[in-house]
């Protein structure tokens, strides 16, 4: 019956019994050990470690009950059954013998078929036994392997979501993960020019396999963030790269915004994500940005759309982005804490740390001790009124190691081109691969897409300034500037970089040109002198800052030509062994405007 | 997951009731499976009116139904939407993926 062989202990005095079993015992396949009374079985038992016991009861030296009770006292890692083989009948033999650790009990004299069918019944249960034991076994195994493979994982993903743009002041967040890791994932990060991006994004699922859905999403945000990418081109990105390497069932929701505390703008794209929320100093919901795209990792490029949603704010606030775990967070009895559950809890303080206290302290109390059935995040940008006409940063020259060989670069752009290349950033990511100017990446930022800007809004598109100086107005010229930029057929834009020394100064020339019809450069000279204490006029606050970044700015022609000197450095050290430059403390200015 | 599946000439209806999340993942597949190989039938309508709840693994499933329709040159639309179940689509714009019916 079955194959499954055992060792059996037979324990009786009278050598005719044990050897009757003996042969029994054999002839179905088992190998056995005898001991002839009750301490010789304990002995053997421990020596001989077998699957199954048949003891006699009355024997000499020490009886069977006795020697059960000891076995039964040994530490032991597997259970031996135990077959009390006794002359005694009664009632109460039976009951003592299963009391004291017996598994059955057959009064002698018993017949050869039911002492085979006993063996035969117990084989099959240890065999059952020991499978349930090895599987067990394995189980434990499977999962310490699975909490040692976990514990790495999360470590590396750590590492890799660090985002030390997190730790920005202006940015206070949690993430509540339903597993071990967790699905959703926070970014933040400066874009050169006082700019601060952050995203909120939520893979489909939670636990590592969400997890690293969302991993490829942290390395794109990073670099074209600090390269200075448009919003919308990072979105785009963002979703190309997901698209390529999800399964068709599997996405990420994702919330991006970029804050300009400068242009007092908040831009965002919501796809999929709970409402985005701008709270005012009185706690009320000022502004709001509802999904208005499917989430990344679904449509093909040509079908999805980066549009972002870009508005002007005029009082200071706290941004708000959730996953929908925070809405959907449940109390004990399954209720959904809501996206009014989150705004009472921002409405009920003015200022940014309690607010964030008052949502974490309101979803904890929601979720009463339970777990997440979600991961559950949130994140919350405290954004100023800047009134500062100019940023805070100092235009710190320094010294610069080694020679400077001359470098130039003259690009020229036309109308199809500028339709759709992110001309900023990646003129920018290759400017700055010049080692001298790598430092002063922030300041090259602000000139350059100031006058970029000027060159293609006012110059090619003909966008007068004017209209951004009202409420309302800033949103109108985007939309305008969108549309003509769509429409632009004729036009082009040449810039020139020349990089030369002169004596032991550094410089570094910039000019453009454009096609355009240029503008009345002096008589914006002239007014940004009086309307720079307002802080009101957009476009000369851009002037303004340009020229308080470089050594001189010069326009010409029609207002159609600029041409502005930048001091890169005016210490330069010609060392004798020509050693790489040394890093200066001032290549830390982007992270510094504020 | 209950799933009722109802054919009316080259219409396949599958009428879901209760909470449709990562659960229902094999149910939901064979229901649909036997309309896309099946001759005669040209759109599928998945109706939402008795599902009380729905996650973003049933977004998932959605989108997979959406794909294996478009090889299958079967069209698929939404119909029955309410409730949570219209704001969770409404907020994963699936309205612009999905044909949405009254």
């Amino acid at each position: 019956m079955s194959s499954h062989r055992l060792t059996i202990l037979i324990v009786d005095d009278t050598p005719t019994n044990a050897k009757q079993l003996e042969a029994v015992a054999h002839k179905l396949g088992h190998a056995t050990i005898l001991a002839g009374n009750g301490e010789e079985a304990v002995a053997k038992f421990q020596s001989g470690k077998p699957d199954l016991v048949i003891m006699d009861i009355m024997m000499p030296v020490m009886d069977g009950i006795t020697a059960v009770q000891h076995i039964r006292a040994l530490p032991s890692e597997k259970w031996t059954p135990i077959i009390f083989f006794s002359a005694l009948d009664q009632m109460q033999d039976i009951v003592r013998g299963l009391e004291v650790g017996g598994d059955d009990y057959i009064v002698k004299p018993a017949s050869l078929q039911i002492l085979r069918a006993k063996i035969n019944s117990y084989a099959r249960v240890l065999s059952l036994q020991q499978e349930a034991q090895t599987n067990a076994a394995e189980l434990r195994n499977w999962r310490l392997d699975a909490e040692e493979q976990s514990r790495l994982g999360a470590h590396v993903m750590a590492r890799l979501t660090d985002a030390a743009g997190l730790r920005d002041p202006m940015i206070r967040h949690f993430n509540m993960p339903a597993d071990t890791f967790s699905g959703d994932l926070l970014c933040a990060a400066r874009a050169p020019g006082e700019v601060l991006n952050v995203l909120l994004a939520d893979a489909t699922g939670h636990g590592l396999a969400a997890a690293l859905t969302a991993m490829p999403l942290t390395q794109a945000f990073y670099s074209m963030t600090t390269k200075g990418f448009p919003l919308p081109s990072i979105a785009e990105e963002l979703n190309r790269k997901l698209k390529a390497i999800l399964p068709s069932d599997r996405f990420v929701a994702a919330t991006l915004a970029s804050i300009d505390v400068r242009n007092h703008t908040v831009e965002v794209w919501n796809g999929g994500n709970p409402n985005a929320l701008f709270i005012n100093a009185h706690g009320e919901v000022s502004m709001q940005w509802a999904s208005a795209h499917p989430p990344l990792g679904i449509l093909p490029d040509k079908l999805f759309s980066g549009v972002t949603e870009m508005v002007v704010f005029h009082e200071a606030g706290d941004l708000v982005l959730c996953s929908d775990g925070l809405t959907e967070a449940e109390d004990p009895d399954g209720a959904w804490l809501g996206i009014q559950g989150v705004r009472d809890c921002l409405a009920s303080s003015n200022d940014s740390d309690q607010r964030f206290t008052s949502l974490l302290g309101g979803v904890e109390a929601h979720l009463a001790g339970h777990a997440g059935r979600d991961d559950i995040s949130a994140m919350l940008v405290s954004i100023p009124i800047d009134r500062r006409f100019l940023p805070r940063f100092d235009t710190l020259t320094h010294a610069h190691h080694g020679h400077i060989s001359e470098w130039r670069m003259d690009l020229s752009f036309g109308a199809q081109e500028l339709r759709y290349i992110d001309v900023v950033p990646a003129v920018l990511g290759f400017v700055t691969q010049v080692h001298a100017l790598k430092p002063h990446q922030g300041s090259l930022f602000l000139i350059f897409s100031e006058l970029f800007n000027n060159a293609l809004d006012h110059g090619l598109l003909g966008l007068g300034s004017a209209t951004k100086n009202w409420i309302g107005g800033f949103e109108q010229y985007l939309q305008q500037r969108s549309e003509r930029l769509n429409g632009l057929r004729q036009g082009r834009i040449d810039i020139s970089f020349l990089l030369h020394q002169e004596e032991t100064r550094a410089l570094l020339d910039i000019s453009m040109t454009d096609t355009g019809l240029g503008f009345d450069f002096e008589q914006i000279q002239n007014n940004t002198a009086t309307l720079r204490a307002e802080n009101q006029m957009a476009f000369g606050r851009g002037i303004a800052l340009v020229k308080k970044l470089c050594e001189q700015v010069v326009y010409s022609g029609s207002g159609n030509k600029v041409w502005a000197r930048y001091l890169v450095s005016d210490q330069i050290i010609e060392d004798d062994d020509n050693g790489p430059a040394r890093t200066d403390p001032a290549g830390n200015t982007g992270s510094e405007l504020f | 997951m209950l799933i009722a599946n109802d054919v009316n000439g080259d219409r396949a209806t599958l009428k879901l009731g209760g909470r449709f999340d990562f659960h229902s993942h094999r149910d939901f597949r064979s229901a649909y499976e036997q309309h896309l190989v099946k001759a005669g039938v040209r759109e599928i309508i998945i109706d939402f009116g008795d599902v009380d709840y729905l996650d973003s693994s049933a977004l998932g499933m959605l989108l997979l139904l959406r794909e294996k329709c478009d090889a299958a040159g079967r069209s698929v639309a939404l119909s029955g939407l309410k409730g949570t179940v219209k704001q969770v689509l409404d907020i994963a714009n699936f309205g612009k993926l999905f044909r949405i019916q009254a």
